[in-house]
């Protein structure tokens, strides 16, 4: 039977997103998330929309050739520090590469800081004698002796995983290989992570630091993969499954499990890819408000923004990732009072699990949701389309600690909660524009996540933001982003080289060797041959420079003549970036890269072509309005049913399936072509002149 | 903190865009003069700064810069358009001159001005800290150095540039002068084309906002850091107070050593503080005098190091610190000729911390204390030759593998990257792989020195200690250490960190002890071993939380001893035989007996 349907889910904190793309467009599910067990949740999210497509489960994954998988589990597990404990092997004296890292600071004047504590401690921190140079030659040989003192060290501290990082393994890897056979011989079942293995790169904190965390996450991701993989295999699913990478990729679970650092934001970075195909605005602001945080990431001239120096927590990453930030600030977020009387919101979250008060399972914390549905932006009827009811006495009873606690009322506080909660959010955006020096108001925002809808509009008035998209498939953003973009993966190599003695056949060995392994990528995908396309990359420098560029170039074999032709590519990129460029100079060659994308077929988003241009209004509803106190009827239009051009003027509150928009005075929302709301003002700004 | 807005008018989002937009600005042009360069003292330590000034030489803005480097720009384009009637878009001025503004020789400068149309609007500038300048010897720090004549090559602040091209005959100067000068050029075209993105991008600022917008924001920015400085000025108490920090002896130069006094008073009311030097020794007959500009730097860092670090560091919050000098003072405006080749470290360094200093007079919480100074041989310019690959390339570089410890300030201990006071903990650590890749050096070991650091309630960072040795034959290391005799001092009852050393640690392993400002002549079967200084303790480390001593521990930042004999707690061992814990009992009884 030909496959009918792709799916991406997405598990958050709160909510597990499904988007399944069919020959009728696409659909999305909504199921709470079910930690520990995440695997319920992405097995309840499958339930729905086979019952949707009137399948029994197992048919429908017969009929589903691929799941792409987008997680925030392991993000959450670093920042939560729910870690494997982890133990370094290193050179001996260099056991402070992770303490040290290189210099952390930014900011000079500031002295009222602690220094931040490293990743792995000290005394997790193993020296062993062994030395390589910079050219490769063995200056001290590796004493296996202090290896195995150091695998006994570990194991007495105890620790669930090792990391090892030496000096110059990308040049000569044979000590690392060593110490990692030393490990097993002694230590069977510990997960080792190599540096070179992992991220072959020259800088010794980088290298080691996502050895480190990588090593960390053994103790996370391969289970959590194996019980995810587990569940939908049992239930008949053939087809193949890819994890959303850090870097705008996918992986196969095989691939991701080895390396798990790679599934860090996996998630999360799914929705500025989203936000590239929904429109064409050049300069974007995509945020995504879900259940637990609030995400945020920009796309400036139609590319997304890649960073080297990605923090976790004090570290650096190690690794590129894309630039999509995160803050706790979402719809679960707990409302308190700190102990000088000030109101916050967050980070603390009541999760999926109870989740907010008004959910009914046991949560009594009043949480930003709460909030929504005491001031009537929710509908305790018609929420998730009516699968959830809603209690609006919980929500009440909630909040009533805090109103009194502050001197306000029941509304007036979920009004406060509501507004700090926009604050914070409006914090993390400045920091992605403001702190950058961009004027948010230069860039068009595309707001995903199911909260989003509740806050946007009143955000969008803080901020000055005239124009923003709540997206039909908002409440799956990530989600909807898995399904629509290509499958892509990166394969690298260190092979140093340069202009001056191009050692042209043992490059042309590396690209086809890395070729290779792209193609094999795709292959483990189930991309067929014809959707394969290749692209390639270097990394290089002028000679004595130490940090490279990305320059990116054509063919696959080189030939003689070709050499000229890369130096020109690496000075003219030099240029671009930094304004000049040195031809007389010699160019280092470093590392390569072979990207590999699987086309998918454009998926059909679906059309609103069926539907009725103005179905009639629904019932109005009673939504506290804060700038008059006081709570006044709003119009209310279910936007699974406005057809395309229909235009609704604010205030009002469009209500879907999966999300609830909230429009102010002034703003005007349209529906597009393919069901998008979006917001415009209702009228040019107002020309200043005689008698204004 | 709430202040009268006095540019109310401002769009305060547009305020605090335009601030950002300037900051990310010189952010794009650090970054390429970082990335760009090709010695491994700015790729790899990122000894360089970029700013913004208005044209009439008001300093808007400077952005993870070093404080030394930036904390007096305005003496450095002062000297254009004193020396120059026909500046003109295009044009690029280069500087190395202590006499011209420069805070010292090897901090060659490159200011471009940038016009809106026929109209000079601001100067973008890129200092870097170049690996050589042609001295005598090949290091850029040459504290025998007792004039400018023996210091190697000055560019007295001259157009590099015209019509946005190099000035061969200039450039040249460069070339026939400096070692390695495919290195010097790579690494001045890097200051080229930083200066040149800074341009580019302050071009797209005016066109997007207009030249009035970007007037009245200026003033209300400058305006902005007035109020805040006096705001947090107001809140300090009224009074005088002096404090001495002494440079070690330097043969010669100085065989005493050099103390170095700050008096701050502090004014609430009128919400200023002064800072008078005038009461120092006259200039020495070696490279440790101060140039102006660090003189006068030095002052604001001491001062800004006690404010609100969220306040703008530009001309505005600087006018609320009246800094006096004195002529011929080794700390203040120096007499031609006088040397000033060291002029950014070592005897600066005291003077920053002999004003930071005076603010822990005022009682606690206030002030810090000592910081540890430069500059052991962890941070020294090593030359030689490479052969590793063949042919024989001369080199010259200054490594940064050392830092030396941060103070002790109340509720926070010491900063353990921090180098020394006039850096304020921005320089990067030199990456081994990066330094072994570009340098015939191995780096054999670099750690955190056990029991180095100011001991107190919140402890002065710990030093750094290491070795390293040629691989390819001889090699010469100078280096200038100034705390090795007088160690960072702590304050209120804190202990003082541990003093700097330099050794030469032969084949068969023996250490033998190095003068303090020295050059060191290695075989390769010879190490260079070092100690950076620790930062001074600030409170009784008899008061420090006990946890944290057990912390200490753990780290190996500390032993059991010392965490028994200087803090007074007493430790077990856990089940693991691995960790330490607080033994409860017996250090209530060592604090209490």
């Amino acid at each position: 039977m030909a496959s009918r349907f792709s799916v991406c889910i997405d598990i958050g904190g709160t909510f597990t997103d499904c988007v399944v793309a069919s020959e009728r467009g696409l659909d999305i599910y909504k199921a709470a998330s079910t930690p520990p067990a995440f695997e319920s949740g992405f097995m309840d999210s499958l339930q729905l929309a086979a019952e949707e497509a009137e399948l029994d489960l197992s048919a429908f994954l017969k009929a589903t050739s691929t799941i792409v998988h987008g997680t925030t589990v392991s993000t959450n597990a670093l920042i939560e520090g729910r870690t494997a404990r982890v133990g370094l092997i290193c050179n001996e004296g260099h056991p402070d590469v992770l303490t040290l890292r290189e210099a952390p600071r930014k900011r000079a004047f500031d002295w009222k800081l602690d220094y931040p504590k490293p990743f792995v401690p000290r005394n997790r921190t193993c020296e062993v004698r062994g030395r390589i140079d910079a050219r490769g030659n063995e200056l001290i040989p590796l004493h296996e002796a202090d290896v195995r003192d150091a695998v006994e060290y570990l194991q007495s501290c105890p620790v669930d995983a090792v990391a090892v990082s030496l000096l110059w393994s990308i040049i000569a890897p044979a000590h690392e290989r060593r110490v990692r056979e030393i490990i097993h011989e002694l230590w069977p079942d510990i997960a080792v992570t190599l540096s070179h293995e992992l991220n072959p790169i020259p800088r010794e904190y980088r290298r080691t630091i996502s050895a480190a965390i990588d090593a960390s996450l053994t103790g996370v991701m391969p289970a959590y993969l194996e019980r995810i993989e587990g569940a939908v295999r049992d239930a008949g699913f053939t087809g193949s499954l890819l994890v959303a990478n850090c870097i705008g990729g996918m992986m196969t679970v095989e691939e991701i499990a080895r390396q798990p650092i790679y599934s860090v934001m996996s998630g999360p970075t799914l929705a500025p890819v989203a936000a590239q195909t929904l429109c064409d605005e050049p300069d974007m602001v995509v945020i995504d408000m879900g259940g637990t945080t609030f995400d945020v990431s920009a796309i400036r001239s139609g590319r997304l923004i890649v960073t080297t120096e990605a923090m976790i927590n004090d570290d650096l990453l190690g690794l590129p990732k894309i630039d999509v930030r995160s803050v706790g600030a979402g719809g679960g977020s707990i409302a308190w009072v700190d102990s000088g009387g000030l109101l916050c919101v967050g980070p603390k979250s009541a999760g999926a699990v109870p989740g907010p008060a008004c959910y009914g399972h046991g949560g009594d914390q009043p949480t930003v949701t709460d909030a929504n549905l005491v001031l009537g932006i929710l509908d305790p009827d018609y929420f998730l389309g009516g699968r959830v009811t809603l209690d609006p006495d919980a929500a009440r009873a909630a909040i009533v600690p805090i109103a009194e606690h502050i001197g306000l009322s029941v509304e007036e506080a979920a009004y406060a909660i509501h507004v700090t909660s926009n604050e914070n959010m409006i914090a993390a955006i400045e920091d992605i524009t403001v702190n950058e020096g961009l004027d948010p108001r230069d860039s068009y925002f595309v707001a995903g996540g199911g909260a989003t809808g509740c806050h946007i509009g009143e955000m969008a008035r803080a901020l000055g933001i005239a124009r923003f998209m709540v997206p039909r498939f908002a409440a799956g953003l990530s989600a909807y982003g898995g399904l629509v973009s290509d499958i892509r993966g990166e394969a690298s190599a260190t092979h140093p080289t340069s202009s001056e003695n191009f050692q042209l056949d043992a490059v042309n060995e590396t690209l086809r060797r890395l070729r290779v392994q792209g193609d094999e990528f795709l292959q483990r995908a189930d991309v067929p041959p014809s959707q394969r396309r290749f692209a390639y990359a270097f990394q290089a420098r002028y000679k004595y420079q130490s940090w490279e560029i990305d320059v990116p170039f054509d063919d696959a074999q080189l030939r003689e003549s070709d050499i000229s032709v890369l130096a020109d590519a690496f000075h003219r990129m030099h240029e671009r970036i930094y304004t000049i460029k040195n031809e007389a100079d010699e160019v280092e060659f470093t590392t390569w890269t072979v990207r590999a994308v699987g086309l998918r077929d454009a998926v059909s988003v679906g059309d609103v072509r069926d539907r009725t241009r103005r179905p009639p209004p629904l019932p109005t509803r009673q939504v506290y309005i804060g700038a008059e106190r006081a709570f006044q009827a709003l119009p209310v239009f279910n936007a699974d049913a406005l057809g395309e051009g229909e235009s609704i003027d604010g205030p009002a509150i469009l209500d879907s399936r999966t999300t609830t928009v909230l429009i102010h005075t002034g703003q005007r929302a349209t529906i597009d072509g393919q069901g998008n709301c979006c917001v415009e003002p209702t009228e040019s700004p107002i020309q200043s002149g005689p008698g204004a | 903190m709430t202040v009268k807005n006095e540019n109310a008018d401002f769009d305060p989002i547009l305020l605090a865009v335009l601030s950002r937009r300037l900051e990310a600005i010189i952010r794009e042009m650090s970054n390429t003069v970082m990335r760009a360069s090709r010695s491994a003292v700015i790729t790899n330590a990122r000894d360089m700064s970029c700013g913004i000034l208005t044209y009439d030489h008001r300093l808007i803005c400077v952005e993870e810069a070093m404080p030394i480097h930036v904390s007096a720009l305005d003496l450095t384009t002062r000297p254009i358009t004193e020396l120059f009637d026909d500046v003109k878009e295009g044009d690029a001025f280069f500087n190395n001159s202590p006499y011209l503004g420069v805070t010292h020789h090897a901090d060659m400068t490159l200011c471009v001005p940038v016009f809106a149309g026929s109209e000079p609007l601001f100067w973008v500038l890129a200092r870097s800290h170049h690996a050589d300048v042609g001295a005598p010897e090949p290091t850029t720090y040459l504290p025998y150095a007792a004039t400018v004549y023996q210091e190697g090559v000055h560019f007295p602040c001259v157009r590099i540039q015209e019509d946005f091209r190099d000035k061969d005959d200039i450039v040249r100067i460069g070339l026939h002068k400096i070692r390695s000068p495919h290195i010097w050029y790579g690494d001045y075209r890097a200051q080229v084309g930083a200066c040149r993105i800074g341009e580019r991008r302050l071009h797209e600022l005016v066109t997007r906002y207009g030249i009035a917008t970007i007037r009245e924001f200026i003033e209300a920015w400058m305006n902005y850091g007035e109020r805040r400085a006096t705001a947090a000025i107001r809140e300090l108490p009224a009074g005088t107070w002096r404090h001495t920090s002494t440079h070690d002896p330097i043969p010669g130069v100085a065989d005493a050593g050099i103390p170095i006094t700050a008096e701050v008073s502090v004014d609430p009311d009128a919400g200023r503080i002064s800072v008078d030097l005038r009461d120092n020794p006259d200039c020495v007959p070696g490279g440790v005098n101060l140039s102006e500009a660090c003189a006068r730097g030095s002052c604001l860092i001491g001062v800004f190091y006690n404010l609100d670090a969220t306040i703008p560091h530009n001309a505005g919050s600087a006018n609320r610190i009246d800094v006096h000098l004195r002529d011929g003072c080794v700390v203040g405006r120096p007499t031609f000729p006088a040397g000033t080749s060291v002029a950014t470290t070592n005897v600066n360094d005291r003077l920053i911390n002999a004003v930071q200093c005076c603010f822990a007079k005022m009682g606690e919480p206030h002030g810090l204390a000592e910081g540890g100074g430069d500059f052991s041989s962890g941070m020294g310019v090593v030359s030689g030759v490479d052969d590793r690959d063949g042919a024989s390339i001369p080199y010259v570089n200054q490594f940064c593998v050392g830092l030396s410890g941060g103070p002790g300030t109340h509720d926070h201990d010491g900063w353990l990257t921090y180098e020394a006071p006039n850096g304020g903990g921005v320089l990067v650590l030199d990456s081994i792989e990066i330094d072994e890749a570009q340098y015939p050096i191995l780096m054999e070991s670099r750690r955190v020195a056990t029991d180095s650091m100011g001991a107190g309630r919140w402890n002065g960072a710990p030093a750094t200690e290491g070795a390293y040795r040629s691989l390819s034959g001889d090699c010469a290391v100078f280096y200038c250490s100034d705390g090795d005799t007088n160690p960072a001092q702590g304050v209120f009852g804190g202990h003082a960190g541990a003093p700097s050393g330099n050794w030469r640690r032969s084949a068969n392993g023996d250490d033998e002890p190095l003068p303090s400002f020295h050059e060191a002549r290695h075989t390769s079967d010879e190490s260079m071993v070092y100690r950076s200084a620790a930062g001074g303790g600030y409170g009784e480390p008899e008061a420090r939380d006990p946890q944290s001593v057990a912390e200490d521990v753990n780290r190996k930042w500390l032993s059991a001893e010392r965490a028994r004999s200087v803090y007074k707690v007493a430790l077990l061992k856990a089940a693991n035989g691995i960790d330490f814990t607080v033994d409860e009992a017996e250090t209530r009884r060592l604090r209490d007996g």
